[in-house]
């Protein structure tokens, strides 16, 4: 890594771009403008290798573990106590004060007694994880598959502050979110796809929008590209109505010839050449996208199998299930978010009102979904070196709000992870006798991230950024490996 | 977690049971004897008294079983799970103490220690507090090392005598001199020149970030007098549009933008006053060295006039959480950081904010210079300065007070009328809540539960009635008088007059009594929050002079590890102690900190501030600085490619007066600046690849806002208005809802957003796709050098995007009525519309066999997609 990195650090070279084809040997073929659907267009699946592209792959430190990984991102803040995390003392000293001593900070009005989870735990599968009534599927399906942490800490009880947290391991804006870092330190295996694509709730984004998924002082190319669930994936992917295919044939066809008019002009210019490698990938990228997204090509068990069938389970199904196709195309990172502030009462996690109904609505929306995820994967041989990192923002607390809610709590949140050759079935770290505070094996935010490196097959203290003057890193100075999840 | 309630509470027990255990007494090792000593002389300095990393303290038993912020250190019985010991074996990072490992006896003595059960029979003597005082005040008093000031970038710069290339055509110009030499004795060879197309082209988009009409460009072509480039850079220099390119190269640098950032994102609806202010400095072409001082101190100087009010906004250019901040005082002190960290890097080209938790790992930066720093910017508050006339300002407040004091009796009544009625509402709306809950309130107060006190007091406190539910339960009666007192209120607000125009700035204040701003109120039944004392006294009157808040020295950057009380004060590597840390303005409002800051940045002997900004417009002007990092002149920075030139022209920059228009003058006028981009020599490609010594012109990729500016200007469609509050160009619905909050107005996709992009909203949680695509910056931290990427989506872009489309097809209908001649005339015209030039033979061939199939629209599309359009050569 040099010290300082330069505008032409990160262009594509002329020379190895692509298959050396040209935009005019890709406009003579078919398919290409106008893919029919039902047909993959040749080369989708992994497309040409561009050497010296930001996404060209990059060698892993180590053999990983996991090629990988998909993200699901529960917005709002989801309950440890009712999920994951059983509290029985909850139960034994309902509506007694909480004690501590100094503040309890809480993030809306006083804080209230101790409130039992109305949901009730059963375990599940040889390793006996307890796991609430609100994830039937995923319990029942799955229990042995995940690894859950009981013992996550985070910094911020604010949404926002703590969304960028776990996603870039900082409560401020503007640094690289864990996408970004996987992109850039393991590039991607399919060219013609981005290699962080990010998938949010078609009820809105997530607390703090696009800075969630923002490279920040790395180079604008490694942020996470949004990718729509229904109709073109991606934005200006096709051209609006009114401009016909032939009219954009003809049009590249004159780009191809006045470009390679103006590179003659132009000797030993890299970055002319860099950006017809970009038309190029571009031209690629118009019909791999859409193919990636396009789950109509599932057949009907699968889209069962995620629960597209029932209009609860359909929205985030068809997000897992985009995840999975583009998991299997290469894709390096995916990023789902379930809950949209649009609504942040209604349309997310964050159970401040009634953490029964809440909860319960937002189970039944992604139970079905993630098991069916989980399904998929194993079934198509991809689990085992795909990591699925379930988590919120924050925890919720032990105390009620108002009798029936509970308020943000970023002391203790229980996540979990599965696949990537994981040991399934065993809880790792442990939450006070009421979920208040982590108290055992305390994972940290860093701490997670340096997980999800090491699978990767990454140092989290050797994979650097120069910035600053710094070489910066993920995990800052901080960061530790979960060893019962690392040990293989 | 500790315990609060009496033992007969179970929960106590419960959450006690970890104390227990650690209290039985063992034999063997003896705590006193062999614990406590390792403990007082080894792990207090740091966990002591006088600090406590990680939170963890040691003195008592109880707070070393509380443990740190990452949880309990000590487990009784249990060593391998206690991280106290795991810390000092070396089984967890990192190793402790920090200062060295403690010998194998004693490691062994705390784990036996820890296996009996960790008892603690004895406090810890104090007699260490004294010592471990002395190791932080140590810390405190840092000197800068011997020789570091021999650095380059700490001598001051000297202007020394061009050399000599023996080439009269290099000789002619100290920039070429120098620059020539270089590569003379690196046996490269120069490009010819460029030709006078690419040259007024050039001209164009890097001083106003628009390129030429044909008619500007043929002007220029057609000039055949000798000092024909002089006359142009000239006319250029005094073109408006020169402010809005180059003000904008510094709106990256003060991190600029028109919204908060974080969850709320409040829009800052005064923010583009600042901005204006900016372009406007550089279309006069204020000296640097005022530029600065106003930025920093515009209301401690002299002469402080609404221009200078406005340019304090510098300072508040911070992402801000604007949610409920006196209860987190830790964001405070952020947003100083992130002020430390502009000035540093901005205009110090040094990474101060490294600083702030320990001494610079590689510059001799003390920690101590980064709270010296701290204190002189730490009397700052946030404040809106009036932009009128004292007396309008005074007769507006005065006028204000009237009207709140002539509602205030009105709305008591309304509220004696109402209390009935309310208390009749909320007691139905406590009834609708499930019974425990209700039981809960009801319980007479006295006799609720500790739980019922809770829950009653969330209840009552934040249950509360709608005056649209007032309203519907009024009896006629009352609601007719309700009626007329709501009438009446509206009838005294009419009086109430418009809001004054204000500026975002700062001044010095007391930040402990600032009234609440926007998202400071308290949600709905939050409870004791720290309270204004007095409205309004957190500015200070005058009439006795201004003291600052008391700023400290913090350990380990931690607001609970406070140090010496900070004086203000510079970075020590690069202050020769010439300059005055307060310079008390006569109203004695403030403290004259900033503004003694601000003369010290700018003194003749400050060796970092000119070389930086010098080297700052040289960035934009070649692509690449003399120093290639922008913002880091210190040791890990890259050293510069040129020292003597960039001493040459930082000096030559205060000698002329600190004027940007003259040092553009002066580069444009060499003929390194004038070489041609279209050039190769293999002996040079191998020699230097990365043109470091500038053999030919770099070619550079038009930043976002140029790349927006170029189209709208060539399709014809540019407002060229100026200044005035933010435009908002249409964004698509997927867009606006991945971030709902602060404001994106809605504007028609036309005249009123075809203005220059300098002038498009900065939302911090939104930027603009188009922009984010062409590798905007972060807008939160000051940015030097834009990355330039090359990826698809940028060709998606301009293939397909709507907004692309339009104005392809807007620059087609403008050619088909500019030029009705047919083929040949519109492909010329398009082409110098562009491109400003003609098409060569070839050029001209293929355009009209591709016009003889397809239409002008289609070929419009084609040219902005050329990489000539979109890049600087």
């Amino acid at each position: 890594m040099p010290r300082f990195v330069d505008r032409r650090k990160f262009l594509f070279e002329a020379g190895g771009g692509l298959s050396g084809l040209g935009l005019a040997t890709l406009l003579a073929q078919d398919n290409l403008l106008g893919a029919e659907s039902g047909v993959t267009p040749a080369g989708c699946a992994t497309g040409g290798v561009v050497t010296s592209s930001p996404f060209a792959p990059k060698p892993p430190h180590f053999a990983p573990r996991a090629k990988r990984v998909i993200s699901l991102f529960m917005s709002g803040g989801v309950s440890q106590m009712d999920t994951y995390d059983p509290k029985p003392a909850l139960t034994k000293f309902a509506g007694e004060p909480l004690p501590v001593t100094g503040d309890l900070i809480v993030r809306q009005g006083h804080p209230g007694p101790l409130m039992p989870s109305p949901f009730t735990f059963k375990q599940y599968g040889q390793g006996g994880l307890p796991i609430s009534e609100l994830f039937p599927r995923i319990a029942e399906n799955h229990a042995d598959r995940l690894a859950v942490i009981r013992s996550v800490k985070g910094r911020s009880n604010d949404h926002v502050m703590a969304s960028y947290e776990l996603a870039s391991g900082t409560v401020r804006m503007g640094w690289p979110s864990v996408g970004s870092w996987v992109a850039y330190g393991l590039g991607s295996d399919n060219q013609n796809l981005p290699a962080f694509v990010v998938i949010y709730d078609a009820r809105g984004g997530p607390f703090g929008g696009p800075s969630n998924w923002s490279a920040g002082y790395m180079p604008a190319a490694y942020q996470g590209t949004i990718f729509r669930s229904k109709g073109n994936p991606i934005f200006d992917l096709r051209p609006p109505e009114g401009v016909s295919d032939d009219a954009m044939r003809s049009r590249l066809g004159l780009l191809d010839k006045l470009n390679a008019m103006d590179l003659e002009k132009n000797p030993a210019n890299s970055e002319l050449a860099a950006r017809i490698s970009a038309y190029e990938l571009a031209f690629r990228m118009q019909s791999c996208a859409p193919e990636a997204v396009d789950v109509d090509r599932e057949p009907e068990a699968t889209k069962k199998l995620y629960g597209i069938d029932n209009p609860i389970t359909a929205p985030f199904g068809r997000q897992c299930l985009i995840a999975r196709r583009l998991a299997e195309r290469g894709v390096r990172y995916v990023q789902l978010y379930h809950g949209g502030i649009g609504n942040q009462n209604t349309d997310t996690w964050d159970a401040h009102g009634n953490v029964k109904e809440n909860h319960t609505a937002h189970a039944a929306e992604t139970d079905t979904p993630i098991a069916g995820l989980l399904t998929d994967l194993k079934e198509r041989g991809l689990l085992d070196d795909t990591l699925v990192l379930w988590h919120s923002e924050f925890g919720r607390m032990p105390i009620s709000q108002r009798g029936l809610g509970r308020d943000h709590n970023p002391g203790a949140m229980s996540i979990w992870m599965a696949g990537a050759k994981i040991h399934g079935g065993q809880a790792i770290g442990a939450s006070d006798d009421f979920g208040y505070k982590a108290s055992q094996q305390v994972v940290t935010v860093h701490d997670l991230h340096a997980t999800i490196l090491h699978l990767l097959g990454m140092d989290h203290t050797k994979l650097t950024f120069a910035f600053q003057g710094r070489k910066m890193r993920l995990t800052d100075v901080y960061g530790e490996v979960i060893p019962q999840i690392a040990k293989a | 977690m500790l315990v609060r309630l009496a033992a007969k509470s179970a929960v106590a027990a419960l959450a006690g049971a970890l104390l227990l255990e650690a209290q039985e007494t063992g034999a063997g090792v003896s705590f006193v004897k062999d614990i406590k000593p390792i403990l007082e002389t080894r792990c207090l300095k740091c966990h002591g008294d006088t600090m406590q990393a990680a939170k963890l303290d040691l003195r008592t038993r109880e707070a070393a079983f509380r443990g740190s912020d990452k949880g309990p250190v000590i487990v009784a019985h249990k060593p391998e799970e206690s991280s106290l010991f795991k810390k000092i074996s070396g089984a967890e990072k990192p190793l402790m103490p920090m200062d060295g490992k403690l010998p194998e006896a004693q490691i062994a003595a705390i784990r036996a220690w820890i296996e009996q059960g960790a008892a603690w029979s004895a406090p810890l003597d104090g007699g260490n507090a004294a010592s471990a005082k002395q190791n932080l005040a140590a810390l405190e008093k840092w000197t800068v090392p011997a020789g570091a000031r021999d650095q380059w970038a700490f001598r001051k710069p000297v202007k020394t005598t061009p050399p000599a290339t023996g080439d009269a055509a290099w000789d002619r110009h100290p920039i070429d001199a120098f620059v020539r030499r270089t590569q003379l004795d690196r046996k490269l060879t120069p490009a010819p020149l460029a030709s006078p197309a690419m040259l007024v082209r050039r001209a164009y988009l890097d001083l106003t970030g628009l390129p030429p009409t044909p008619a500007e460009a043929r002007a220029f072509l057609d000039d055949k007098s000798p000092n024909a480039w002089e006359k142009l850079i000239d006319r250029l220099l005094d073109s408006p549009h020169y402010g809005e390119r180059w003000g904008r190269h510094w709106l990256d640098v003060a991190r600029y933008a028109d919204s908060n950032g974080y969850e709320h994102d409040f829009d800052r609806p005064n923010a583009w006053r600042y901005r204006d202010y900016v372009i406007q400095a550089f279309n006069k072409d204020t000296p640097y060295n005022t530029f600065l001082e106003e930025q920093l101190a515009g209301d401690e100087m002299e002469q402080v006039t609404h221009e200078r009010l406005i340019a304090t906004g510098f300072l508040r250019n911070y992402a801000k959480v604007g949610f409920r901040e006196k209860d987190n005082p830790q964001f405070r002190v952020d947003y100083l950081d992130d002020m430390i960290a502009t000035l540093g890097r901005g205009v110090l080209g040094l990474t101060v904010q490294c600083a702030r938790c320990h001494n610079h790992k590689f510059d001799p930066i003390g920690q101590q210079d980064y709270y010296k720093l701290q204190a002189s910017l730490y009397g700052y508050v946030e404040v809106d300065h009036p932009l009128t006339s004292d007396a309008e300002a005074k007769a507006y407040h005065a006028k204000v007070d009237a009207v709140n004091a002539r509602i205030k009796p009105v709305q008591a009544e309304m509220r004696a009328l109402e209390e009935p009625y309310c208390a009749k509402l909320l007691d139905a709306k406590y009834r609708k809540w499930p019974q425990n809950i209700q039981d809960a309130v009801f319980t007479p107060e006295e006799k609720r539960t500790a739980g019922q006190v809770l829950l009653a007091n969330q209840i009552i406190r934040t249950t509360s009635v709608t005056p649209a539910e007032i309203e519907k339960s009024l009896a006629p009666a009352d609601l007719a008088q309700w009626k007329a007192l709501q009438a009446r209120i509206k009838e005294i607000e009419n009086d109430r007059p418009k809001p004054i125009p204000v500026a975002m700035g700062i001044t010095d204040g007391d930040y402990r009594y600032v009234p609440d701003g926007a998202g400071d109120e308290p949600a709905p039944g939050k409870g004791p929050r720290r309270e204004t004392l007095e409205p309004g006294s957190f500015l200070a009157d005058g009439k006795a002079p201004y003291a600052v808040p008391p700023s400290y020295f913090l350990h380990h950057g931690d607001m609970g590890s406070p140090g010496s009380v900070m004086k203000p004060g510079f970075v020590a590597v690069v202050d020769d102690g010439d300059c005055a840390t307060e310079i008390r303005p006569a109203h004695q409002r403030t403290s004259g900190r900033r503004l003694a800051l601000a003369r010290w940045l700018t003194s003749r002997n400050h060796p970092l501030t000119s070389r930086v900004i010098v080297n700052r417009a040289w960035r934009h002007h070649f692509g690449r600085g003399i120093v290639m990092t922008l913002d880091n002149f210190g040791k890990v920075g890259e050293p510069p490619t040129h020292p003597e030139l960039l001493d040459w022209l930082a000096v030559d920059f205060m000698d002329q007066g600190w004027s940007f228009k003259k040092l553009h003058k002066l580069i444009m006028t060499s003929r390194v600046y004038r070489l041609s981009s279209q050039f190769a020599a293999s002996e040079n490609l191998s020699t230097d690849a990365d043109n470091q010594y500038l053999w030919r012109y770099r070619a550079q990729r038009l930043e976002a806002e140029a790349v927006r500016d170029s189209v709208l200007a060539v399709s014809g469609s540019l407002d060229r208005k100026m200044h005035g509050p933010a435009i908002f160009p249409q964004l698509p619905a997927e867009v606006l809802e991945s971030m709902d909050k602060g404001i994106w107005r809605k504007f028609e996709d036309g005249p009123a957003v075809w203005r220059r992009s300098v002038y498009v909203y900065r939302k911090r949680g939104l930027p603009l796709p188009f922009f984010e695509v062409f590798d905007l910056p972060d807008q939160n931290v000051a940015t030097g050098t834009r990355l330039t990427s090359t990826v698809p989506t940028q060709a998606l872009t301009l293939l397909n995007n709507e907004w692309i489309l339009t104005q392809a097809r807007r620059l087609a209908d403008r050619v088909a009525i500019e030029a009705p001649g047919g083929a040949g005339e519109q492909v010329d015209l398009v082409y110098w519309l562009v491109f400003s030039r003609s098409p060569s033979a070839g050029e001209k061939r293929v355009a009209q066999e591709f016009l003889a199939k397809n239409t002008l629209n289609d070929f419009t599309h084609v040219l902005l997609n050329l990489s000539e359009f979109i890049y600087l050569r």
